[in-house]
């Protein structure tokens, strides 16, 4: 007797061939699945930043309109903390992931720091008008490997404190984003690079710095309550 | 993209159209009906059943009655206990079962399972031959659930369903849950004429074929493996039954497991090695073409992927230590924005769901009823951090040619 499964033994190209268009389709589909999950996230970054980016209009209008109006009708801002902190974390992420392509990243961020430096600008001004209290700390850090080991930890305690005090504006920006804006404002600060940098009422402060101590570097904590309570 | 994730595609690709290809044979294999269903039922060759023993004192008498109560004419049936040399009480336990006329014990100086496998080879006149490792019980129906194969003179070996016996610790039911996907790749191989491997566990051969062949060799220390590839290579079919099912004592402790996996894979470096020229050999058909080259394959992709997944896992650890560190206890995000949806990271879930498919086939092609076992997902998660740690070992044996022990 000789059953089939003995003249099994000599290869099946169609098998071979059959397996092969069910792990290219497959492969297909996790890549279709993947990009496609990959340009929502840049389509939710560039939602977000438009949001910013009307919101700041918005409040340019709303200041032109200060001359002819009180501080009453300007509110301390339109652009929430959370806001920036959500979008900081999930630019961070994307860099993070090798996937997303550098120059759509590149292009996000140089956006994301024109966007901070302009809320600056106008929390500076609303802030001489109106006599607003804001806290604000510019962080600068850098991405180079091997320029500055202590970034990272310096960037979870400034978002823990963002956390804790919803109100505290932390601006972070990359030491050596190629944004002509932004090297004027490290200019203007005189922010040397020794990373990490925080600059809180024009006083460059160098090195790590904990919980504790960016609190003592900040207004005292009665100050920055009443900040926050106005 | 990098050169590691390059790496990390070519390889997944390889993996999951091997286990692609495996699950299509068998599909094809179901559809065209081809499970020996037109063998004689009545057909009952003279079988010898060998069970080699080195200090067994534990598990013979287990072993011995599982064969006596065999559903096999008596009169075509003998069981030979082949004492390697025991030190313990083998020899006493083996003796209470002579009383069965058909059970003949031979004692001698210890020389390793495939001595006494000669031993009993060389003093029988069976027309089939198999062996039961005397830490394993079969049931009733196995052998003659078996011996049908043969009735194809190209036959020259069939292989069983083998099952882990009444796991209890953590690492036999993970066990468990690999012999239930060994039960498909095995029944899958034979479809393909690709079995390498006749396990000690009641695997049974044409006595004569094996003689031809030359009977079975040290095999550094796998003589299962090397004869099957020896059968192999002179172009003789090894089949499967998976539905004649053997239970086997799998090692309880991690430890135990490491030493016996360190032995089957420097077993297969080696006998790799000695057999290199069945590799990407189209004369062997789909062993040489993907069988071999797949397995072979497969190590050095789990060494590849479980470095990788240390690595990334180490540096999100790092991450972790550097976040505490400066703030304490944070809740994790729950925002989806996070979760990781890169092509490899979907593939590696398909592939972890096919995988489970190959593992409930398994279970379905034995008479076991139900589910896939309980230790399926830690089997998922966990089996792949622990290959690497006897294929490291076994692959610095292999290259330092030290050898191995049985025990």
């Amino acid at each position: 007797m000789c059953s089939e499964i003995s003249n099994t033994r000599t290869a099946k190209w169609s098998t071979y061939a059959i397996a092969f268009v069910i792990t290219v389709a497959i492969f297909a589909t996790a890549l279709y699945a993947s990009n496609y999950f990959q340009n929502r996230r840049m389509a939710e970054i560039r939602e977000t930043q438009e949001n910013i980016s009307i919101d700041i209009l918005s409040l340019e209008t709303q200041f032109d309109l200060l001359t002819q109006r009180s501080c009453e009708d300007v509110t301390e801002s339109t652009i929430l903390p959370s806001e920036l902190r959500t979008l900081a974390e999930r630019l961070s992420y994307m860099e993070s992931q090798r996937t997303t392509p550098r120059d759509d990243l590149l292009r996000l961020k140089r956006f994301y720091s024109l966007l901070q430096i302009k809320d600056i600008l106008l929390m500076k001004e609303i802030t001489a008008k109106c006599g607003l209290k804001a806290v604000t700390i510019l962080y600068f850090y850098s991405n180079e490997e091997n320029e500055c080991k202590d970034c990272e930890k310096q960037g979870y305690v400034l978002t823990d404190l963002g956390e804790e005090y919803p109100q505290l504006r932390v601006y972070s920006f990359d030491y050596h984003m190629d944004v002509s804006a932004l090297q004027t404002l490290i200019s203007i600060h005189g922010v040397k690079p020794e990373l990490p940098a925080l600059v809180v009422q024009s006083k460059v402060h160098y090195g790590y710095k904990n919980q504790e101590e960016v609190l003592d570097i900040l207004p005292k904590m009665e100050k920055l309550d009443s900040a926050l309570a106005d | 993209m990098e050169i590691g994730a390059i790496i990390a595609h070519v390889l997944l690709f390889i993996v999951f159209y091997f286990e692609v290809f495996l699950l299509v044979s068998f599909i094809e294999r179901q559809r065209s009906g081809t499970r020996d269903e037109n063998a004689t039922a009545s057909y009952s060759p003279s079988v010898c059943l060998i069970v080699p023993c080195f200090n067994e004192e534990r598990t013979l008498a287990a072993t011995l009655d599982s064969l006596l109560a065999l559903a096999y004419p008596k009169e075509k049936l003998e069981i030979v206990i082949v004492n390697d040399g025991s030190t313990d009480t083998t020899q006493t336990i083996a003796k209470r079962y002579t009383r069965h006329p058909h059970i003949r014990i031979f004692k001698k100086a210890n020389g390793g399972k495939h001595t006494a496998l000669n031993l009993a080879l060389k003093n029988t006149e069976a027309e089939l031959i198999g062996c039961l490792d005397a830490d394993s019980v079969v049931k009733k129906d196995a052998l003659a659930r078996l011996v049908h194969a043969f009735q194809n003179p190209r036959v020259a070996a069939i292989t069983p369903g083998i099952h882990v016996h009444t796991p209890h610790s953590f690492i036999q039911h993970l066990q468990n849950v690999e012999y239930r996907l060994a039960i498909f790749n095995r029944y899958a191989f034979a479809g393909l004429g690709s079995i390498f491997i006749t396990p000690g566990p009641f695997s049974i051969f044409r006595a004569e074929t094996v003689r031809k062949v030359g009977g079975w060799r040290h095999g550094h220390s796998t003589e299962d493996m090397e004869l099957g590839l020896r059968l192999q290579e002179h172009g003789w079919l090894i089949l499967n039954e998976p539905r004649a099912e053997v239970y086997t004592s799998a090692p309880r402790s991690l430890a135990a497991l490491i030493r016996q996996r360190i032995r089957w894979n420097y077993g297969f470096f080696k006998n790799a090695l000695d057999y290199r020229h069945l590799f990407g050999n189209p004369r062997f058909g789909n062993l040489g073409l993907i069988v071999l080259p797949a397995a072979l394959l497969s190590m050095f992709a789990a060494f590849f992927f479980i470095g990788r997944v240390l690595w990334y896992g180490a540096q999100e650890l790092a991450e972790a230590w550097i976040r505490f560190n400066a703030v304490g206890i944070t809740t994790p995000s729950v925002d989806p924005f996070f979760i990781n949806t890169s092509t490899l990271i979907l593939t590696v879930y398909i592939l972890i769901a096919l995988t489970v498919v190959l593992i409930a086939l398994g279970t379905r092609l034995s008479t076991v009823r139900g589910f896939p076992p309980l230790a399926t997902p830690a089997f998922l998660v966990l089996y792949g951090f622990m290959v690497p740690l006897w294929l490291s070992a076994s692959l610095v044996k292999a290259v330092l040619n030290t050898g191995v022990s049985w025990r």
